[in-house]
């Protein structure tokens, strides 16, 4: 009689970690549709663009680094797919995560250092925001080598214009036109 | 053969400029729209995600033509570009520009462009596309009216650009017809907007513009759409009027409120009329004496008799005659053939005075009236009994009228000094008698006093109520109780006639 209670009392405990801990997959993200999440990532990645072209001689990176290009082309754009897309945008936010993380090392103010911050925690939620749409996530390239577009930049002004670029560019195509989002939509 | 080959080509040269140069429904209105706005000596926009073109205009007193100048293009990244250059005579504002349209539009990204002059370079600049933005005017401006009172709903479908729809502002602006003072009111994300604050029944103009919201694209207002009139619904009623009728009511309120305030006494007196009470004759009776009418007379012995005229003026008693039954006891007979035996020697009798003499016997024998049945009319006269015993007071009760009640005081001779205005009876203490079956009835003249011996009493029956408390209050509750027995079945008028004061007979009752 004991023993049968002892082993219900495990029973009942166990499930109550599993459920606690959920190991494996957790459940799928609610999509994040709305435009005006990215928009406020987009926001403050104007303010650190205009914080970061007003400092000039100190903001100077030691070595060149690769960031994606941000130009758009409709008609190209058009012409891929949904994947090829999603890789564009992912590698791209690879890069600006490394670029800007390397910024942290070296001495800044606080007011740039706070805006280094800001924009490294926003591409981590533009990341959530993909995922939540299904967006496959980033896979480094194998055999290609060198990216096309990529680019070469030296200054932390020219970084931050690239990065808001990004996103109001590739990064807001791909969100708004998700295939998750436009299936509610008739 | 060659000349009419020139002269198509020229044809479909001069189409192929015009096709071109017309390009959408506002261009024109565009080239002129930035003339005025952009300070930029090379002026650009792009219409969607296609269709950019950039211009400048022709200097003043020069004569250049499109082939003196050169247009470059250089994306980041890319390689320099060079673009056609035309040109364009605007009728609206009397001038000339020469534009280039660029066959490649790449959005967010650093584009260089170049205007050179017969090789010189005359103007250049360095832009992004996505930040010089001029789409067309909304579409299918619709307003109408919902109904309510100074509303108009307006609504609008957004230009037709690609990728861009989602981020654009509107501004919606609206004036009276035929005036001149508009006002504008912005809207974000919305191809709807509601106007509130306008006048019932009036015409209104209304327009609509766009503009990129500014976070991933920017650019310029759009040009107005052409105007749509609508006409508000009419007011239900002026608020003005409704006021103006509230005020009246209540101010007819107040007044009315005021009147009957002010007349409020003679308004109770209609409404409400008090009962009579003759407090004012006597006063300090009630509120000194505590009714005890025996202690007030004392006190106001000496002005009596002058109150007791006045008295008679406002109510006049009338003398009230008191007769003899003609049946007599036995021996009243007997005392009467007596009286007559000894009259008649005199050989004159004067019939006036066997009633007096008969009462002076009366006097003498009290009980014989308890047997006899002098005085036993039932309609005005009442019976007399002085008795200074006070034996029969049992008796007495039985027959009692409720005057008796009423008239009881201390004093048994003291008949004589009675000074009460209506010449109240002073009764001995017991034996005051009267027949329960007469009722007093208003005289009409004064009744002047008679004789010593007896009490006379005038009475006012004028409906008030006289409640003279004797010496006990008790007693009075006591004769109460049992005058009202007697009333109760020997004679309903005087329950119906004799009203007590309130104060008094209430504990009789």
């Amino acid at each position: 009689m004991d023993s049968e209670m002892q082993i219900i009392r495990l029973f009942a405990l166990l499930l109550m970690v599993l459920e606690w801990t959920r190991p494996g997959l957790s459940s799928p993200l609610r999509p994040i549709c709305d435009l005006r999440v990215l928009d406020h990532f987009i926001k403050e990645a104007w303010d650190a663009e205009a914080a970061m072209r007003t400092c000039k001689d100190d903001c100077s990176i030691a070595t060149n680094v690769t960031v994606p290009l941000t130009r758009v082309d409709f008609e190209v754009w058009e012409a891929m797919n949904i994947e090829e897309q999603a890789q564009e945008v992912q590698s791209g936010l690879h890069m600006l995560n490394e670029a800007i993380g390397s910024l942290q090392i070296s001495n800044q103010t606080e007011v740039l250092q706070s805006h280094i911050d800001a924009s490294i925690r926003n591409i981590a939620s533009i990341r959530q925001v993909l995922r939540s749409l299904s967006i496959p996530e980033y896979v480094p390239p194998t055999s290609s080598g060198e990216d096309k577009e990529t680019q070469k930049i030296s200054s932390i002004s020219e970084l931050f214009q690239v990065h808001v670029n990004f996103l109001r560019g590739k990064a807001r195509l791909l969100l708004a036109n998700a295939p998750v989002c436009r299936q509610g939509v008739s | 053969m060659t000349k009419m080959r020139s002269d198509r080509l020229k044809i479909v040269f001069m189409l192929c400029l015009a096709f071109v140069t017309s390009g959408g429904k506002y261009f024109e209105s565009k080239v002129a729209q930035l003339i005025r706005d952009e300070t930029e000596d090379i002026k650009c926009f792009v219409e969607g995600k296609k269709d950019f073109t950039c211009f400048w205009e022709k200097e003043d007193g020069t004569n250049y033509s499109q082939d003196n100048y050169t247009f470059t293009y250089t994306y980041m990244n890319e390689n320099k570009m060079d673009c056609a250059v035309s040109s364009l005579f605007l009728l609206s504002s009397n001038r000339s520009v020469f534009f280039c349209k660029l066959p490649k539009a790449l959005f967010f990204t650093s584009l260089d462009v170049q205007v050179l002059r017969d090789g010189q370079m005359l103007y250049n600049r360095s832009l992004n596309v996505e930040n010089i933005l001029l789409t067309d005017p909304p579409r299918n401006v619709t307003v109408w009216s919902s109904g309510k009172e100074g509303q108009l709903n307006v609504s609008w479908l957004p230009p037709a650009v690609k990728y861009i729809d989602d981020s654009l502002i509107y501004e919606v602006r609206y004036a009276v017809e035929d005036s001149h003072m508009g006002k504008v009111e912005e809207t974000k994300a919305s191809t709807m907007l509601v106007l509130r604050g306008l006048q019932p029944d009036t015409r209104y103009k209304v327009w609509v513009r766009v503009k990129p919201d500014g976070v991933s694209y920017k650019g310029y207002w759009s040009s107005w759409t052409s105007p749509v009139i609508a006409v508000t619904p009419p007011g239900s009623m002026d608020p003005l009027i409704v006021l103006l009728v509230v005020f009246i009511i209540l101010i007819l309120c107040l007044l009315s409120m005021t009147v009957i305030l002010s007349h409020h006494k003679f308004l109770l007196k209609k409404l409400w009329p008090d009962i009579p009470t003759p407090e004012h004759k006597f006063p300090g009776l009630f509120t000194v004496y505590k009714g005890d009418f025996k202690e007030w007379m004392s006190q106001n012995s000496g002005s009596m008799w002058a109150r007791s005229v006045q008295m008679y003026t406002e109510e006049l008693p009338s003398p009230l005659e008191v007769l003899s039954e003609v049946s007599l006891s036995p021996l009243d007979e007997r005392k009467l053939v007596r009286d007559e035996d000894q009259r008649s020697d005199s050989g004159l009798t004067e019939p006036p005075h066997w009633l007096m003499e008969q009462l002076r016997a009366l006097q003498e024998n009290p009980e014989s009236l308890s047997r006899s049945t002098l005085l036993q009319s039932h309609d005005t006269y009442i019976t007399l009994n002085h008795s200074s015993g006070g034996q029969r007071e049992d008796d007495v009760f039985e027959e009692t009228l409720p005057l008796q009640t009423l008239f009881t005081s201390a004093g048994t001779s003291s008949i004589n000094a009675s000074h009460s205005d209506l010449g109240s009876l002073r009764q001995s203490s017991a034996s005051g008698r009267l027949s329960s079956q007469s009722s007093f009835e208003d005289p009409n003249h004064p009744w002047p006093p008679k004789g010593p011996g007896y009490a006379y009493m005038a009475v006012a029956d004028s409906g008030v109520s006289l409640d003279y408390s004797p010496m006990s209050s008790s007693r009075i509750i006591e004769i109460g109780k049992r005058s009202f027995y007697a009333n109760e079945y020997k004679n309903e008028i005087f329950g119906y006639k004799w009203p007590f004061s309130a104060q008094q007979v209430q504990s009789g009752y």
